[in-house]
């Protein structure tokens, strides 16, 4: 005999009807508060998330693998980068010409060179200083307000003077100081890339990736340990470690005036030092190249070289985990590795769209053109002034020129890791028709909200000390400390 | 939910895995009861509306949560007008392919 099929009586099914309500209704608030809770989650501060080794590392780039990076293309006779053309060495040798403390006739030829070829760079670094002066003069009227915001930046700009040593002597010495003359033999270079890439996890860095060095990206007239001389690329500066770490990402978001840029750069230091020391103890080679100042090399060609991210209109290395907010260090060494490759995930095709940086950045220092058209010895991409910039860093409120770092905070890829990004993150390379990013960045101009002006980043006159976002609790002073609230 | 707690995080999942079970099997009882006879299409429908909604709302929360406040009421706002749109036209045709 066929069996019945059992229907629920009438009571049951009153129930499960009900009940099936109920938990539209309640199912609902709960996705509510998981959006919520995922929003918040500190786990989402990719690069400061409670795990590492590694997992902050985690879009396949793969399928993106490309053998020439599109964001800089040769595309003419390149050459390496004079020491005049690096802002902060520019700065340390131009200043007491700006500040008439030595006559123009005794200025170095490099400089001369320099400014012949950038001559709007003058009036841009006379503007500069002297923001700095009224800056510093200000400092008085904000104190209050960005102490701790100050201190925290302190903190880790000290933190990073004596680690890791500077270079002494020439490369061929000071690389090889402390070297361990018995050698340890990797089985292949793909074995030494795949510890290496564990123990720079294990160090703190977010990301890491290896290249070999091109020339092209070492500069010239200066070396560290040496001073002022033109010299060959060392031969056993063969090939590069590329770190990366975040700043912290609610300062960040609460730039000019909240964030610093030494959070991330004290990781890098700490982080590249480290594998100095680890590469020296194997027997290989090393030399760290690490914020602020202390490289012989342009570390984000290098990275994109690395395989890290693409170079965006920003001129920052633009990744696909920390999208701008990306810091970088690298180490030298004879150690063979297995290189990664670049990588091409469309920040070429959304940066000649996008345009939000350049809208924001207070100095204009950023093109709004459509797409690259300088071409800087002998590659194409994207260019920032960088002493116009200067000049917003010495004008913010703050104790003394900190940085800015509005164009990494409104980059619509700098975004922490919760689900509604990664959609954004895995989709977008994928889309071949570019459609799903017009989408993403409509929807990044009319629903996010930014300052109208981006003179209202300054302080009074020209803007109202406005920051990106708001600052998070633990760096407002009026949180923790007796102060009298004027503003 | 939880997102720290090794105990009230996997248990919120599993509470709202028996919520989304109940919710579709009570759909079920209420469709037969309207005489709205499913098929795989329809429920590809209501499933499709119910992912709008829900990506909506969690969405929305989200930006909130990541202090992006307007962005997460806009995306609620305009994820909850195509939910209206699309549920009505979805209950319209569900209804109006009842058997009589
Ligand atoms: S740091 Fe500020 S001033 Fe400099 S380029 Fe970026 S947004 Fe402009
Ligand atoms: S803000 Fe836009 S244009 Fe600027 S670097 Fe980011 S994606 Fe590119």
């Amino acid at each position: 005999m066929k069996k019945e099929k059992k229907t629920p009586d009438l009571n049951r099914r009153d129930f499960l009807k009900l009940g099936g309500l109920a938990s539209a209704g309640i199912s609902l608030a709960g996705i509510a508060g998981a959006g919520l809770a995922a929003g918040k989650d500190t786990d989402s501060y990719t690069g400061w998330e409670r795990y590492t080794h590694g997992d902050g590392q985690f879009f396949n780039r793969k399928p993106f693998e490309v053998d020439q990076a599109p964001t800089i293309k040769k595309v003419a006779e390149s050459r390496r980068i004079n020491a005049a053309e690096q802002l902060f060495y520019r700065l340390r040798i131009a200043m007491p010409f700006m500040r008439g403390i030595k006559p123009q006739s005794e200025m170095p030829k490099e400089l001369v060179d320099f400014y012949k070829e950038h001559p709007n760079d003058v009036e841009d670094m006379k503007a500069a200083f002297k923001a700095g002066q009224e800056q510093r003069k200000n400092w008085e009227k904000y104190k209050d307000r960005y102490i701790i915001a100050d201190a925290w930046s302190e903190a880790h700009s000290k933190s990073m003077r004596d680690f890791p040593k500077r270079p002494v002597g020439k490369p061929e010495e000071s690389d090889f100081k402390n070297v361990n003359p018995d050698t340890v033999k990797f089985k292949s270079p793909k074995h030494a890339s795949g510890l290496m890439k564990k123990i720079a996890h294990s160090f703190g860095a977010t990301l890491v990736g290896f290249c070999k060095l091109n020339p092209d990206f070492v500069y010239q007239g200066r070396l560290r340990g040496v001073g002022t001389t033109k010299f060959d690329v060392p031969e056993h500066w063969k090939n590069c470690i590329v770190v990366a770490s975040p700043h912290e990402w609610d300062g960040l978001y609460a730039n000019p005036t909240y964030g610093t840029s030494y959070d991330a750069y004290a990781r890098e230091c700490v982080i590249a030092g480290k594998l100095e020391i680890f590469l020296r103890h194997l027997g290989y080679s090393a030399r760290a190249h690490v914020p602020g100042n202390s490289y012989d090399l342009a570390v984000v060609p290098i990275a994109i070289e690395a395989g890290l991210g693409e170079l965006g209109r920003n001129s920052v290395v633009i990744t696909p985990e920390l999208g701008s907010n990306a810091r970088l260090a690298v180490v030298t060494t004879d150690l063979d590795l297995e290189p990664d490759k670049p990588i091409d995930i469309g920040v070429k095709e959304f940066c000649e769209k996008c345009k939000i940086c350049a809208d924001q950045c207070p100095s204009g220092s950023i093109s709004f053109d459509n797409k690259p058209t300088k071409v800087i010895r002998g590659y194409k991409r994207w260019y920032t002034e960088d002493t116009r910039c200067f000049g917003v860093w010495n004008s913010v409120a703050a104790s003394h020129a900190r940085g800015c770092r509005i164009c990494i905070a409104v980059c619509p890829y700098s975004r922490k890791n919760n689900w509604i990004h990664t959609i954004a993150r895995e989709v977008d390379p994928r889309d071949p028709t570019g459609i799903f990013s017009s989408a993403l960045l409509a929807m990044q101009k009319g629903l996010f909200e930014y300052p109208e002006k981006a003179e209202e980043y300054l302080p009074p006159p020209n803007g109202n000390n406005k920051t990106y976002h708001n600052a998070p609790d633990w760096l407002k002073t009026e949180e923790w400390c007796d102060v009298d609230i004027d503003w | 939910m939880f997102p720290h707690s090794t105990i009230l995080g996997p248990l919120f999942w599993i509470i709202m895995g028996a919520l989304f079970v109940f919710m579709f099997y009570g759909a079920k009882i209420w469709f037969e009861d309207l005489s709205i006879k499913m098929n795989k299409r329809k429920w590809i429908l209501v499933f499709v509306f119910f992912l709008i909604l829900y990506g909506s709302i969690g969405g929305g929360f989200t930006l909130i949560g990541e202090n992006e406040h307007r962005a997460g009421y806009y995306f609620m706002g305009i994820g909850g007008v195509v939910s209206i749109i699309l549920g009505v036209g979805i209950w319209r045709y569900l209804l109006s392919s009842r058997t009589k």
